[in-house]
């Protein structure tokens, strides 16, 4: 689904992201964990090409991200609060995203019905701007929109942060569901090993720019990842 | 412990992000305020002498006592408007041993010496010194100018404490816009009373005492005022207003553009900067009258064309030059998605070119000063229509400065949109209406002049498809540069 080669991202001489070789197949939820400045959000960066990749290319689909546009009809993607847009009410900005992704009120409606759980009513019929909505709140109004239009690559980076202990289930739940009966891809960044060991199939760790793991997911990888972020600590 | 706090808004002064530009707009900043303080300093040592010709047989003082009370109206309103208050700047130092008074204190005084504080200062100061030489005598000069400061720093607490309110900013508004026509038709000059006060208390220099006494009970009641409403959810937290979802559907005519309109029209509405635009472009309608009054004018047309221009085209081109800054805070959202750029720049096209209708039908008054003023006016909105519009866009597309919506902008702090690019692209904006004029005028004649300057707004429009694919292809190259510039910290 998503082939990453020779990347790199290079700032001012320093080089920030150097991956020679990642593929993603399809229907794989996929979690990327490593430290500040590790690149992950880079990654992610380039995955949706809001930068210019230093050299290498990522192919999603067999389209070329940083050439073509045509990756983002099924593409979605919730990185941080700048993805929300903050004068809105939470119900006017799906239905825009809706609107671009080629969705009527109907559809969007008939998806936010599955998320009544996940909100928590918090969100929905609040008459509150996004802007005006707590960290947490702004994060799940996030999320859900990246689900709209049945996007075949979700991208979400640190998903996990900022949400309550309740919402955290639920959204695991989402994700596994997504990835497992919908064969949607999920890529997730997190700094919280347990979540991303509990959610994702494949753990690549990055460090520096560089992959220096590439986990299947199985009892034990918890307790590796563990032993190695510590490792990284006492060094 | 205040020197603490000096050094912070020291340093936040040198290190904000408005420092850090290219050494061009530094200078050009510069020459702003020299100019504006230079035309402040001039206007002050002037009046003086114009108030001396204007009415020989009065003393100046007097006659500049009597327009002393619309000045103080015309500053609370140009205050409530553009004046920013600092409270937002608390929240850091609410959870830190200091006492509250302190900080407060120090609040309190860095809002004395804002802008609006300070330019009062350079017309008042020139003023006093010519009066001096002038031998009046120095007591009085001295507890007069005392009086101005102190009703100005009134003025400046009176502001904080009303607020955000617009039933009182509406009031003044009205009571200003009462006043001047009442004195303009000779109904009731309250320019006597007031001017008369103005006048004892100049002849009584202990007078001055009531001002200050004023001052520092306005001083005490705001302090109380914060000091109330010193903890996160009053004063620093921001109110939050319940929000009736409002129903655009009838937009949907618009077809594939129609998403973008119904956002851009709650992207006005809702959001602080936009309005004040919106509000400032209605100023632009006036505009014509400095030009249309002045019979020294009637013999430059050209200079009639770009005012004609102006009229209709406020929106168009203060809205226009911040696309697409106007999205900045969620630019990297839509990137993300499938988003046509055509379709979003047609959106912002279209709202520019029903300003310019709704400008134009608002302008129908000027029909007043003739015809050929009004056809003019036309001319000028088709230029705008066709023409401008795509200029202003296409600047616009090089402007990479992100934009606070809901933030008001400062006046003298804001460089936002601001950069010799800017200045470049805004020159045939001002100077294309006019030559369009000029050489067919000069030419054939008036008539002439004004069809071809109709003649390239139709062009324009007749074109739009390939002008469109060709700013579309800026934004296209500028992508990942105003992705960055967008995601830069303020």
């Amino acid at each position: 689904m998503i082939k990453t080669s020779n990347l790199t991202k290079t700032y001012n001489e320093v080089t920030v992201l150097n991956i020679e070789n990642l593929e993603i197949p399809k229907g794989q939820s996929f979690g990327l964990v490593g430290n500040n400045g590790a690149g992950k959000t880079t990654y992610f960066s380039l995955l949706l090409d809001l930068i210019q990749p230093t050299t290498g290319f990522i192919k999603s689909k067999d389209v070329l991200v940083s050439e073509s546009e045509d990756w983002k009809p099924f593409t979605s993607a919730f990185i941080d609060e700048s993805f929300l847009i903050g004068y809105l009410t939470a119900e006017e900005y799906f239905y825009f995203i809706g609107e671009l992704r080629g969705q009527n009120k109907q559809d969007v409606d008939a998806l936010l019905a599955q998320f009544e759980d996940f909100f928590h009513d918090e969100i929905l019929n609040k008459k509150k701007y996004l802007r005006d909505l707590s960290k947490g709140n702004q994060k799940k109004a996030g999320i859900v929109a990246a689900l709209i239009g049945n996007p075949e690559v979700i991208i979400l980076d640190e998903p996990f942060a900022n949400l309550d202990p309740t919402t955290q289930i639920r959204l695991k739940g989402i994700i596994k569901d997504l990835a497992q009966t919908k064969g949607v891809t999920v890529l997730v960044s997190s700094h919280d090993l347990l979540h991303v060991t509990d959610v994702c199939e494949r753990i690549v760790v990055l460090e520096k720019g560089e992959v220096i793991k590439d986990l299947a997911t199985n009892p034990e990888t918890l307790k590796e990842l563990e032993a190695h972020f510590s490792g990284v600590a006492e060094v | 412990m205040f020197k603490k706090f000096l050094s912070l808004e020291w340093k936040q002064f040198r290190r904000a992000s408005y420092f850090k530009k290219g050494l061009a707009i530094k200078i050009l900043m510069a020459f702003i305020v020299l100019y504006f303080g230079g035309i402040a300093l001039a206007f002050g040592a002037g009046v003086f002498f114009i108030a001396k010709k204007a009415i020989p047989d009065v003393d100046p003082i007097e006659t500049v006592n009597k327009f002393l009370v619309f000045w103080f109206l015309f500053d609370l309103l140009f205050r409530y408007f553009m004046q920013q208050l600092p409270v937002m700047n608390v929240k850091p130092l609410m959870v830190i041993p200091i006492k509250r008074s302190t900080v407060i204190h120090f609040l309190l005084g860095k809002t004395s010496i804002s802008f609006f504080n300070i330019l009062p200062l350079f017309i008042f100061i020139p003023f006093s010194i010519v009066m001096l030489f002038h031998g009046y005598p120095v007591l009085n000069v001295l507890g007069w100018f005392i009086s101005v400061v102190a009703i100005t720093l009134c003025l400046n607490f009176t502001n904080f404490l009303v607020n955000k309110n617009n039933v009182v900013f509406y009031s003044i508004l009205t009571v200003l816009a009462v006043f001047v026509g009442l004195e303009y038709y000779n109904v009731f000059k309250i320019s006597e009373p007031i001017g008369n006060a103005f006048n004892f208390l100049y002849n009584n220099p202990y007078i001055a005492l009531l001002p200050i006494g004023i001052l520092v009970l306005l001083y005490k009641a705001t302090f109380n005022f914060i000091k109330k409403g010193f903890y996160l959810d009053d004063a620093v937290s921001k109110k939050v207003k319940e929000v009736n979802a409002t129903d655009l559907s009838w937009l949907n005519r618009f077809g594939s553009v129609a998403p973008f309109i119904k956002n851009d029209v709650k992207l006005i509405w809702r959001n602080v900067r936009p309005k004040q635009v919106m509000m400032m472009s209605f100023m632009f309608l006036f505009y014509g009258l400095f030009f249309f009054t002045q019979d020294t004018y009637k013999e430059m047309p050209a200079l009639l064309a770009f005012a004609s221009m102006f009229i209709t085209g406020g929106f168009l081109i203060s809205f226009g030059q911040l696309v697409p800054s106007w999205d900045s805070e969620y630019y990297k959202m839509l990137m993300s998605q499938n988003i046509p750029y055509k379709q979003y720049l047609e959106s912002k096209w279209y709202l520019m070119v029903f300003a310019v209708i709704i400008s134009f039908i608002l302008a129908t008054p000027y029909i007043y000063f003739g015809w050929d003023i009004y056809a003019m006016i036309a001319a000028g909105a088709v230029f705008n229509v066709g023409l401008n519009s795509f200029i202003t866009l296409f600047g616009g597309a090089l402007n990479r400065v992100p934009i606070e919506l809901n933030v008001k902008a400062k006046a003298f702090s804001n460089t936002n949109g601001f950069n010799p690019v800017q200045l470049l692209i805004s020159l045939p904006k001002v100077f294309l209406p006019m030559i369009l004029f000029y050489i067919p005028y000069k030419l054939i004649g008036f008539n002439a002049g004004l069809i071809t300057i109709a003649l390239s707004g139709v062009l324009g429009i007749v074109f739009r498809k390939y002008i469109f694919n060709f700013i579309v292809n800026v934004y296209k190259k500028g992508k990942y540069k105003t992705i960055a510039a967008f995601s830069e910290k303020k």
